[in-house]
């Protein structure tokens, strides 16, 4: 047992490689954490971060591997980025239209929408994506140009990520559109009385939330893999949730949430492989997490307390 | 009940030592205003707030308070019907009646459940439609539901807590008619209220308190609104003081407004109306008849289907932008709903509206924070909303406060034009004055107040002029008409 522990956690947080490992698995959840946090708050209950991943990591291979595999990193970096929050904001949008224009829940909506993805990957790296050398279902290596620059073994993609925690945290309590969006979250009606469409800030909201989960594919194709393949993402988008709810939806507290999750991601790696620990077993404690996470997130009603304490006291 | 007490907070008491008491076959009104202590006076007799001291009294038997408990409330008959449903929304009413009854053993046996609720029904002459789900009834069968699983399990007390706050008036004369039948039956009831007028209707006696205190217990022969109303305040209410005001140019107007309803009942179907400058034109109704598709429309956010609405003499088109350009306010009882959100701050909350062009509050992609906080202090002071601070979630607040916020709100920048709609709803009798204080200070500077209630007592204090809304139609009320002439014509009996 403490051999298992020790093991977790020197895989994660007791040496530098376990720091670099930990920070490499905090970086996609990160970003789509952020991505569930702002759906989140404005009433968008998206559960299709994992498939607006996989969309984005698919456009990036996209521009990587097949339209601009000549063009110099200068361009080619911010390109593969692009067109991966594109592809996630497509994924997004489409669950927004859906439920504004006919009352789709998104909530079905995406979770739908995450099967489609991760078969158009399939698709994509078994037909027209796939290695020259047409071996094995995996897209060509990203050109070189198209790499994140990186330090060690941490991709720069991590700072991008830091930087959006803090532009998400202005956007949501600073700008008047992350207020709009805020009021639709807590009160649509309310809201649609103020002047405010609750159905275009669903379509806006989950475009944008899609577009950083597109982000965050985007990161681990041209971060980390260097190239396209099927279960590119083991459940990073439904992990994402985890951390926005453990993060209270406030964009800034997902920095330590999603560092959290990535080290037990990590830890759990090495556990495995020093102490033979099955690594499932912290899918057990983020499991634990989860559920706290909820609890918490439950408001509490005076209505209910005042029943719990007359209760306690009757009994 | 003697002398209970009670304090959440140490030394901040909700009840000092109250006493009251109830017989067989009378029905005694408990009044007071918000915050007075009548919900947690009920709860001790319900057993869901334990006293901190006194004593309780069940048919001659002492009750140890200490053990006593929801249980021990149950056991002893008392019944108590929450201001919000209790009962599960998916479940039939019979269902509904047996559930939780342990006398019932484990099994369920539909067919006897269902006999049992309508000789229920039947017994006490509360009309309910046993095999309906819950969620298919109207706010008053609910309540009846209510009543009868309390009567189910035996109860000889029953306590109502704010009854008719959801209902219609038809529906609260049909529950005053209940009760009287129960109180034929030998049962007791506690009926909590801060309506004076329905307490003339169905109470034998009246307890009043105010801060936790008893400060009158009346015989129903006694009653006085006046009186009343300055013993629950613990201050003489003065008759609300209307000032001539000479009347302005029409600055409302709507010209042959039809939209489609909800029911075939509530279309609209052509309204022609127009309120003057310095003039508060009340439209009547039953709910139900159009009111709610009269103020979607005119906040915008229900698309007519014909007509048009001006403003100041301007056409104005029906989105919640425009209308707030225009110079339209809309104060909505229905405060949850379509006024305030909860979860944001007061501050948060006042400058709602103004998300696309209020330029104090947003400016250049950017809220101005500070500028929100002072002028959500502002209104505070200026209205005495308490708790005042500017950050605190509006859903602490109470919902007097909350209203005085949504008004400040909806009377900052003087706006020419304002629509209210049942402003009063659910707030007691100090706030409600508040907000027709309000109303009547909007129309001596000027202003167009359009009242739409269903409140007769208020539009009739506060109206120049009133028009009935009845079945998506406007029928003119003739000057001086009281309450009986009105009540016909709303009932679709005569009226122009």
């Amino acid at each position: 047992m403490n051999e298992a522990l020790l093991a977790l956690l020197s895989g994660s947080l007791g040496s530098v490689a376990g720091w670099t490992a930990t920070l490499r698995e905090s970086a996609p959840l990160l970003v789509t954490g952020l991505a569930v946090a702002l759906a989140f708050r404005g009433g968008t209950w998206n559960i299709g971060a994992e498939g607006q991943l996989l969309a984005g990591a698919l456009c990036a291979t996209v521009v990587a591997t097949r339209l601009l595999v000549e063009a110099p990193a200068l361009l080619l970096v911010p390109a593969v980025a692009l067109a991966g929050a594109f592809g996630g904001a497509l994924f997004g949008a489409l669950a927004g239209v859906l439920r504004a224009a006919r009352g789709v829940s998104e909530v079905i909506s995406t979770i739908l929408l995450n099967f489609v993805a991760s078969s158009l990957v399939a698709l994509a790296i078994h037909g027209p994506l796939q290695e020259a050398a047409r071996a094995y279902p995996k897209s060509d290596p990203f050109p070189s140009a198209a790499l994140l620059p990186s330090f060690g073994r941490v991709h720069a993609g991590l700072l991008v990520a830091l930087l959006l925690a803090v532009l998400l945290h202005a956007l949501l309590f600073r700008t008047p559109f992350g207020f709009r969006l805020r009021a639709v979250g807590l009160a649509p009606t309310a809201a649609r009385f103020a002047g405010i469409s609750p159905e275009r800030i669903a379509v806006t909201t989950l475009a944008l939330s899609g577009a950083l989960a597109g982000l965050a594919g985007a990161f681990e194709v041209a971060g980390v893999t260097g190239q396209l393949y099927e279960g590119l993402s083991a459940g990073t988008g439904y992990t994402a949730i985890a951390v926005a709810l453990l993060a209270r939806l406030q964009p800034l507290w997902v920095i330590p949430s999603a560092l959290f999750f990535g080290a037990l991601e990590a830890g759990a790696a090495a556990m495995q492989r020093e102490a033979g620990v099955p690594a499932v077993v912290t899918q057990v404690v983020q499991g634990v997490v989860i559920l706290l996470a909820a609890l918490v997130s439950i408001r509490r009603r005076p209505g209910a307390r005042l029943g719990a304490r007359a209760r306690s006291e009757a009994g | 009940m003697q002398e209970i007490s009670k304090s959440f907070v140490p030394a901040v008491p909700v009840l000092e030592g109250v006493s009251l008491e109830v017989a067989e076959g009378e029905v005694l009104a408990l009044l007071g205003e918000n915050g007075a202590g009548k919900s947690t006076l009920m709860n001790v007799l319900a057993g869901l707030v334990t006293p901190d001291a006194g004593g309780l009294e069940l048919a001659g038997e002492r009750v140890d308070l200490g053990r006593y408990g929801p249980r021990g409330a149950r056991d002893h008959g008392v019944g108590m019907v929450h201001q919000h449903s209790a009962l599960v929304p998916a479940f039939t009413v019979a269902e509904n009646l047996c559930f939780g009854d342990s006398a019932a053993g484990p099994w369920f046996r539909p067919g006897a459940e269902l006999r049992a609720a309508e000789a229920l029904s039947r017994r006490f002459e509360l009309e309910v439609p046993v095999r309906r789900r819950v969620e298919e009834l109207s706010p008053g069968q609910r309540q009846r539901a209510e009543i009868l699983r309390a009567l189910g399990r035996g109860a000889r007390l029953l306590i109502l807590d704010e009854p008719t706050a959801v209902l219609t008036p038809g529906e609260a004369n049909a529950l005053f008619a209940a009760l009287r039948r129960l109180r034929g039956a030998g049962r007791a009831v506690i009926f909590i209220s801060h309506k004076l007028a329905e307490v003339e209707q169905v109470a034998d006696r009246v307890t009043i308190l105010r801060r936790g205190r008893v400060v009158a217990n009346l015989s129903a022969g006694e009653l006085d609104a006046r009186e009343l109303g300055r013993l629950m305040l613990g201050r003489d209410l003065p008759p609300l003081e209307r000032r001539a005001a000479p009347p302005g140019p029409p600055r409302l107007a709507l010209r042959g407004l039809s939209v489609p309803g909800v029911t075939e009942r509530s279309r609209l179907c052509g309204l022609d109306l127009e309120v003057l400058g310095g003039e508060i034109v009340g439209v009547v109704g039953i709910d139900g008849n159009g009111q709610r598709e009269l103020e979607e429309a005119l906040a915008g956010v229900r698309r007519p289907s014909g007509g048009e609405v001006l403003v100041a003499g301007r056409r104005v088109a029906l989105s919640p932008r425009a209308l707030r350009r225009a110079g339209l306010a809309h104060l909505s009882g229905d405060r949850e709903r379509a006024g305030l959100v909860r979860g944001m701050s007061l501050a948060e909350n006042f400058i709602l509206k103004g998300s696309w062009d209020d330029r104090r509050f947003f400016r250049r992609g950017q809220i101005d924070r500070r500028a929100a906080a002072l002028a959500a202090s502002r209104a505070a002071a200026r209205f005495g909303i308490s708790p005042s601070d500017p950050d605190g979630d509006i859903a602490s607040l109470s919902g007097g406060n909350a209203q005085k916020l949504a008004v400040a709100r909806e009377l900052d920048g003087d706006p020419p034009v304002l629509v209210a709609v049942n402003p009063t709803r659910g707030l007691d009798v100090g706030s409600a004055r508040f907000v027709h204080e309000q109303l009547l200070a909007r129309r001596a500077a000027g202003g167009a107040v359009l009242l739409i209630s269903v409140e007769l007592d208020e539009v009739l204090a506060l109206a120049d002029r009133v028009v009935a809304l009845v079945r998506g139609e406007l029928r003119s009320v003739p000057p001086g008409a009281d309450r009986a002439a009105i009540g016909a014509i709303l009932l679709g009996e005569g009226g122009a």
